[in-house]
């Protein structure tokens, strides 16, 4: 008999997982709760390093998962943890007895209207990150062409304030690649960056760093933007601080980008109060061990994959959905060989 | 008004009362005499000090003000009301007041009619202290005695006062015992730890009524007595049979008296003696100029240390931060314990609710404001840009036509919440106000945050370019939404003329004169009152006219000047996020309490901070307004 796994989340982890371990014999039971697979993946347009099409990236990962079960708008309903395994009741009426559950349940994204200052939903020209992947994908840039356009890093990471001292990591990146993007769009436009550090880390980040300097021309401003003010016609003004030359700054723009960070999912949130998962001050969910259990949870046959242990980017996603399909393998084995 | 008493009762010399003893002396007395005469001189001391410390300027202010018919009255009035009567503890916790009034009344009377009662019957005693005057009155009963055979009717009156008054001293030390025992029957979740010389103080204050009672009635068969004395009396009489034991317990009495008056300057029941200095010394309204010397010696030594600040600090949502309460910092101030006092001074959020509720009215926050500018300030602070803004100030703009305009300064709190900004420009179209915005694009700082910082200098600074802007500019009303700027600009600016009013004022005038109608929604209201507009500028009833006219204002159940701080001032120097976050959760838990559709606050950074926790929508006061008002068809 094959012993049935629960994932929960369709995003890039839970559908990593669920190839996985339905490659190794598992019978695999993945939950979606909104209409289509993919996650925040689904709605990007394109990724960096390289800038690959998302959905060409995505495709090739929902392909691998053909032949699992995988129901989408469906929720997790209810969920009781039995003598070897988990009673899970899901939202469209089905129930599972899985003998281990995958929770990736990711992140979402910082609410950027808290950062009232930055007047996002108060001024037109304050879009998100998530905004401009979605313009870029619907083809639904402003025809006319914007004079200055304006990134900022770091909204809503490390930002004690804003309740979220850690770096969500991608953000930096993502900037850098939507900085060049714009730049290809409107070739005379001036395009700022505002950060605090750039966390270039990862290979060819760098790469992308001193492209945007040298071929696309974008300005890198290192201070926090403190305010932004609408002019009398309807601009965005934008006050910062230039640390390098320790003075204060005035631009005016067209476009401001805020670089909206991660923050624990609300759905895995609903998931952890249901069986009392523990989770770190950040609020995200609390592994076994930070070095050599990280997909464990404190409860056995419970797994985590993903964002929803901390913010992370898309490689580092997949690489735990894999590693946690081995462990899940492994437990299996050692719970339930001797049957 | 003791003096037109006396004067009414002219003194006798009756012919049934006797002195007991010749000379009208006895041991016992040495241990009161040699108390009472120590802290006379300490008080003298203490006295000469204060004045001494003061400015030469608060002197003569002080001096003044004595004569000034209106504080003079103002300081009868304070006198009675707060140190005897405590009607400040009576409005918050009536058990706890009565307990103050009547060991406080109380003992002021009965020494009051004591010294009345030797004034008339015996009045050679109070002629000089050679015939005894300062112990005679205290130990009258021990003294004298009278010939049953010529009691008078007037004897017994004061006789039958006399229980009275000690039957309602021992009333309230009842009480404080049981309060030792169980603070929170009398409301009180937190209480001081007493030091050594508090307690020493504290027992022997428990003790003087109930040995002076035991006293006076083992002599109340000879000296007189009435309905609580003569009982007792007659009661031991049936027990001990002789009256031997009348000396132990005047001797207790006595030394009993005496430690307490030698304890009282160690401890915390200094604020007896020092709370009347205190109160003229603010009516005159002195300031504190230094944290530990001259009037704020006065306060320190006023201080009670009775904790009521302790259950009202914001800072005490969380236990850990129990120790930052005025009450201790206060303390150590006292004990010259520095490195502890710099930690206290600057966790303070500077709300002020210590000194709203304070029973003295100890304004601690201030201290602490004072305590921070002592510290080493050595950051070279770069003020070049004032001069680059002041130079924007066209003197153009000071045109005749400027005088009936508004003057609106946002400050940097309403610039980082731009919906406020939005709401006061649509309220100045909506209303027809002629008006000018003072920092729009480029602003300097109102000095407040200086000022708590106790960087007064570089406040100055700010202040004098932003004086000269607004002068420059003509306009006769300065307009304001951020009341952490009002309270600097009413305090600290002096500017002449010029009306200084928060949006919450300016907005109810508006209401009142007509030139906006507002429309009254469903939704159920409950507004947060920011400590700097309510404790610190004293506007409670703008706000809460204007917002029972949009909509069906509930009330917190901690509002006015016991509303709970957001957490979020500016005031504190070193508390961390976290802590801010509890305060503000606690905070919401308050307004929450009266189950609201929607929390209305006026304040930018209360605004910023409770909406962060909040489980209902959180408007600023001109965006509810701006929501609520009704299009008028007929503009000018």
């Amino acid at each position: 008999m094959k012993n049935n796994i629960l994932v929960i989340g369709g995003g890039p982890a839970g559908l990593e997982a669920s190839a996985n371990l339905k490659r190794l014999g598992y019978n695999v039971i993945l939950i979606e709760k909104d209409k289509q697979l993919g996650g925040h993946l689904a709605k990007w347009d394109r990724l960096f390093p390289d800038g690959v099409s998302a959905r060409q990236t995505l495709n090739a990962l929902l392909e691998e998962v053909s032949g699992v079960n995988c129901f989408t708008e469906t929720q997790l309903q209810s969920i009781n943890v039995l003598d070897k395994s988990y009673n899970a009741i899901l939202s469209n009426g089905i129930t599972v007895l899985a003998d281990a559950v995958l929770l990736a349940s990711g992140f979402d994204l910082f609410k950027a209207e808290k950062k009232e200052e930055y007047g996002y939903g108060i001024y037109e020209g304050v879009i998100t990150n998530a905004d401009l992947e979605e313009a870029f994908r619907e083809k639904k840039l402003p025809s006319k062409q914007p004079q200055a356009i304006g990134f900022v890093h770091c909204v809503g990471s490390r930002d004690e304030k804003a309740g979220n001292p850690a770096c969500s990591k991608v953000c930096c990146a993502t900037a850098v690649k939507q900085a060049c993007e714009v730049k290809e769009v409107y070739p005379d436009a001036d395009v700022y960056c505002f950060y605090m550090d750039l966390r270039m880390f990862g290979r060819h980040y760098e790469d992308l760093y001193l492209k945007a300097q040298k071929e696309f021309g974008i300005r890198f401003i290192r201070g926090r933007v403190s305010e932004v003010a609408e002019t009398a016609d309807g601009r965005l003004q934008v006050k910062a601080e230039d640390t390098l030359s320790s003075k204060p700054l005035r631009v005016s723009l067209d476009m401001l980008v805020l670089m909206a960070g991660m923050r624990p999912s609300e759905s895995g949130k609903t998931v952890g109060r249901q069986l009392n998962l523990t989770t770190e001050e950040d609020g995200f969910f609390s592994s076994a061990d930070n070095l050599l259990e990280i997909q464990r949870s404190k409860l056995p046959g419970f797994f985590y994959a993903g964002a929803c242990t901390g913010a992370k980017t898309l490689p580092d996603t997949l690489h735990e959905a894999r590693s946690a399909a081995i462990e899940i393998d492994r437990y299996i084995k050692e719970k339930f060989s001797e049957k | 008004m003791i003096s037109i008493l006396i004067s009414a009762v002219q003194p006798v010399t009756p012919e049934g009362i006797i002195d007991r003893y010749p000379n009208s002396y006895n041991h016992f007395v040495l241990p009161f005499v040699i108390g009472i005469s120590f802290i006379l001189v300490y008080l003298l001391i203490g006295l000469i000090r204060v004045l001494y410390h003061l400015t030469g300027e608060d002197r003569i202010k002080l001096l003044k003000s004595l004569f000034i018919p209106k504080t003079a009255l103002k300081n009868l009035k304070d006198l009675f009301c707060d140190c005897l009567l405590h009607t400040k503890i009576w409005k918050r916790k009536p058990l706890l007041g009565y307990m103050h009034s009547a060991i406080a009344l109380g003992w002021f009377l009965l020494i009051i009619v004591g010294h009345l009662e030797v004034y008339i019957f015996a009045p050679r005693h109070l002629e000089g202290i050679t015939e005894g005057s300062l112990y005679y009155p205290i130990f009258y009963r021990f003294f004298i005695w009278i010939n049953p055979a010529h009691e008078t009717l007037r004897g017994t009156v004061f006789f039958f006062i006399m229980d009275l008054l000690l039957l309602y001293v021992l009333s309230g030390i009842g009480l404080a015992m049981f309060k030792r025992v169980r603070s929170i029957a009398l409301g009180m979740r937190h209480t001081t730890k007493p030091s050594l010389a508090d307690r020493v103080a504290l027992y022997c204050l428990w003790a003087i009524f109930p040995l002076r009672l035991l006293a006076e009635s083992f002599t109340a068969d000879l000296s007189g007595g009435s309905f609580l004395t003569k009982p007792m009396n007659w009661m031991f009489k049936a027990f001990f049979g002789n009256e031997l034991n009348f000396m132990p317990t005047w001797w207790a009495y006595s030394i009993c008296l005496g430690l307490f008056f030698l304890a009282m300057p160690f401890s915390r029941y200094m604020h007896i003696l020092t709370e009347p200095l205190l109160i003229l010394m603010r009516n005159a309204g002195l300031k504190v100029r230094k944290p530990r010397k001259g009037f704020a010696e006065a306060e320190i030594y006023a201080c009670s240390s009775c904790g009521l600040c302790i259950d009202a600090c914001p800072m005490n949502s969380q236990k850990k931060n129990l120790k930052y309460s005025s009450v201790y910092f206060i303390r150590f101030l006292r004990r010259h314990n520095n490195r502890r006092i710099n930690e206290i001074a600057d966790k303070c959020l500077m709300c002020g609710k210590c000194a709203a509720i304070c029973p003295v009215g100890v304004n601690s926050p201030e201290i602490r404001r004072v305590q921070r500018e002592t510290l080493n300030n050595s950051i070279n602070y770069d003020y070049s840009y004032l001069d680059s803004i002041a130079q924007t100030a066209k003197p153009e703009n000071a045109e005749a036509s400027a005088e009936g305009k508004v003057l609106y300064f946002a400050g940097c709190m309403s610039h980082l919440t731009p919906k406020i900004i939005k709401s006061v420009e649509s309220l100045m179209k909506a209303s027809g106000t002629e008006w000018e915005f003072l920092d729009k694009d480029k602003g300097i700082c109102c000095g407040r945050p200086q000022m708590l910082a106790g960087k007064t200098q570089a406040a100055r600074k700010a202040i004098q370019a932003n004086k000269a802007l607004i002068e420059a500019s003509g306009c006769k009303t300065l307009l304001l939404s951020c009341p952490i700027c009002l309270k600097v600009f009413k305090e600290e600016y002096g500017l002449k003329g010029i009306e200084i009013l928060h949006y919450t004022q300016f907005i109810d005038r508006l209401a009142k004169e007509g030139k906006i109608t507002l429309e009254k929604g469903t939704e159920a209201i409950v507004y947060h009152d920011p400590c700097e507009l309510g404790r610190g500028c004293g506007i409670y009833n703008e706000p809460r006219n204007v917002l029972s006219a949009v909509g069906d204002l509930k009330k917190a159940p901690k509002e006015r000047d016991e509303s709970v701080c957001c957490g979020y001032s500016l005031g504190s120097m070193t508390l961390d996020e976290k802590d801010r976050a509890k305060i503000a959760e606690h905070s919401v838990d308050n307004l929450m309490a009266a189950n609201p559709d929607c929390i209305v606050t006026a304040c930018p950074m209360c605004y910023r901070a409770i909406r962060s926790k909040s489980p209902v929508p959180v408007k600023d006061f001109a965006e509810a307004v701006v929501e609520n008002i009704k299009p008028s068809k007929t503009k000018k």
